[in-house]
């Protein structure tokens, strides 16, 4: 290779580095915000902060407002994780063990709420729930995020279920154990970390969703992202960086533990 | 008779593998209960007439179609919208393209490092990703200071709230999406093909653009039609980063829905515009893909 020729390649290979390191920080940047500001000591959101305090922590769990929807968040979530982790299960097992009409037409309709502008399920579960007169503000928020998390863990169990060998199943069956035993001592232990990441992915984009939360909320029950939406309509205050930090905080914790659980790479591929 | 259908429908669940029928239920129903049926009570929706405020008069009538298409204020909202559409998806599509395959030749912690920082913010809530954008994008702002201080500006300009704040994050947002859809495809790649076109003297740009990125193309049309659907439908980016120009049909959908209850209206110009995203993103799948075979696999 000629010295004109090295030279040329190791140039690209520093703007390469260059570039991909520069979209690195540039996405790490608001969440960098997000932790720096909260600690800030001003009214206004300001970055790099000029002083720096815990006032914004302290506001935070001295609030009725905060500490409630922390509360409506956590239950909507855990409901949310707890229905679409059940549903896609099942779902996905029943689609991988079986070639009926149904089987098939059923992932593209379960993935169909992930490609439709989330303004538009939430108007158009706002009119159903209206329409049927069902007013259980926790629930209709919970229906809304199955909608979303369901495909995402439908199609993580079909990659887990794929990897699955099905003649473990089968021996078990034929050595007379009930399916349902089956399930629980053959399939379940093999298959237990991909239900844990569904789960935990599930509980996530429950707890981070805001738009359908903001068509469905009521009076009574709101979720963090909402409220942090309508207090930043009437002023940029740091309040929503503590909030923020926390629901950051939650993300990378779910991050690592589905990274502990499998590798991430793995992670990556499925999500 | 009975007797005769009821084995018949029997020995078929037999067949099917019992179990499946019963496992497929639940989510089946919740499907149909909680999606189809909602969508076409939408449908319904639109087709009712507009009363007083809050109401609406059950009818069947296309008032609320006419209502929407002659409005000139709607159609600007609609062309803004695909504008943003298409400016994001084609800034976001060409990053992500980038930067999942530097993850894919990545290796060890630096590919680790660079799937966390893909997969942290798409976990993390969309009024996070939007409101951390001001301090930084604004007159007196970190950009600002720093363009100016270099001397690339002579005096601060207003990113947010603007376009360049509303496209920036509206780019942030769809991103992470958009790189895992390219990077799951190219993961499967075989870089012993790129070798090979380098050995037989390809540069390293030309082995880049004739073998990768065909490698990758069902990939880069998923990230291209969720960016596109995603962008078209921007609420968060341009309310939080935008100023009242940046207008688009899902902020007009949400104060029809929300301030001045207008359903039919609202159900109408929802469904015309999902109309509308769907056929110009069969026409891009097309395009991308020589078919809409790719879709699968997202």
């Amino acid at each position: 290779m000629s010295e004109v020729e090295l030279t040329r390649e190791r140039v690209e290979d520093a703007l390469f580095r260059a570039g991909y390191w520069l979209l690195f920080a540039v996405i790490m940047l608001p969440i960098v915000v997000v932790f720096v500001t909260s600690f800030q000591r001003g009214e206004y959101l300001t970055f790099p902060p000029q002083e720096f305090s815990l006032r914004w922590y302290a506001q935070f769990f001295a609030s009725a407002e905060w500490l409630s929807a922390v509360r409506d968040s956590i239950v909507i979530g855990v409901g949310a994780s707890v229905l679409s982790t059940a549903l896609g299960v099942t779902g996905s097992l029943a689609v991988q063990r079986s070639d009926s009409t149904l089987a098939r037409v059923l992932p593209p309709v379960i993935l169909l709420p992930l490609l439709l502008p989330p303004v538009v399920i939430g108007l158009t579960l706002l009119i159903y729930f209206n329409r049927v007169g069902f007013g259980n503000t926790y629930l209709t928020i919970v229906v809304a995020h199955t909608l979303w998390a369901t495909p995402l863990v439908f199609f993580v169990m079909q990659s887990v279920f794929a990897r699955f060998d099905w003649d473990l199943r089968d021996a078990g069956m034929d050595l007379g154990a009930r399916p349902s035993r089956v399930f629980y001592h053959v399939v379940l232990p093999n298959v237990r970390s991909g239900v844990v990441i569904s789960a935990v992915v599930a509980f996530i984009v429950s707890l981070q969703e805001f738009i359908m939360a903001l068509f469905l909320k009521s009076y009574e029950v709101q979720t963090v992202p909402v409220l942090a939406w309508t207090s930043l309509q009437s002023s940029l205050t740091p309040l929503v960086s503590v909030v923020s930090a926390f629901l950051v905080a939650v993300s990378v914790l779910g991050v690592l533990v589905s990274a502990a659980l499998m590798n991430i790479e793995w992670l990556a591929e499925q999500l | 008779m009975a007797e005769l259908s009821f084995a018949w429908l029997g020995e078929r669940i037999k067949r099917q593998d019992a179990g499946s029928v019963f496992l497929i239920a639940p989510l089946a129903a919740f499907e149909l209960v909680f999606f189809v049926v909602p969508f076409l009570i939408l449908v319904r929706m639109s087709l009712n007439a507009n009363a007083d405020p809050g109401f609406y008069q059950p009818a069947w009538t296309l008032e609320a179609y006419r209502a929407v298409l002659a409005s000139g204020l709607y159609r600007d909202l609609v062309v803004f919208s695909f504008e943003l559409g298409v400016v994001a998806t084609v800034i976001a599509v060409s990053l992500a393209l980038f930067y999942a395959y530097a993850a894919y030749r990545a290796t060890g912690l630096r590919k680790s490092l660079l799937l966390f920082s893909i997969i942290l913010p798409l976990l993390t809530t969309l009024v996070v990703k939007t409101y951390a954008w001001r301090p930084l994008l604004s007159p007196n702002g970190v950009l600002n200071d720093l363009l100016v201080g270099v001397g690339l500006l002579g005096s601060p300009v207003q990113f947010a709230p603007g376009m360049v704040g509303t496209v920036i994050g509206q780019v942030y947002i769809v991103f992470p999406y958009a790189v895992l859809s390219i990077y799951s495809v190219l993961s499967t790649m075989d870089w012993d093909t790129v070798e090979a076109a380098r050995d037989l003297g390809a540069s390293r740009p030309r082995s880049f653009l004739e073998v990768v990125v065909p490698e990758a193309l069902p990939g880069i049309a998923v990230a291209t039609v969720v960016s596109f659907a995603w962008s078209v439908g921007a609420y968060a980016a341009p309310s939080q980063l935008g100023s009242g120009a940046q207008t688009t049909f899902a902020m007009e959908i949400e104060s029809l829905m929300l301030t001045q209850f207008d359903y039919p209206t609202g159900a109408a110009f929802s469904l015309l515009m999902l109309a509308a995203m769907l056929v110009v993103s069969l026409g891009v799948m097309r395009l991308l893909t020589g078919s809409i075979g790719g879709v699968e696999g997202v």
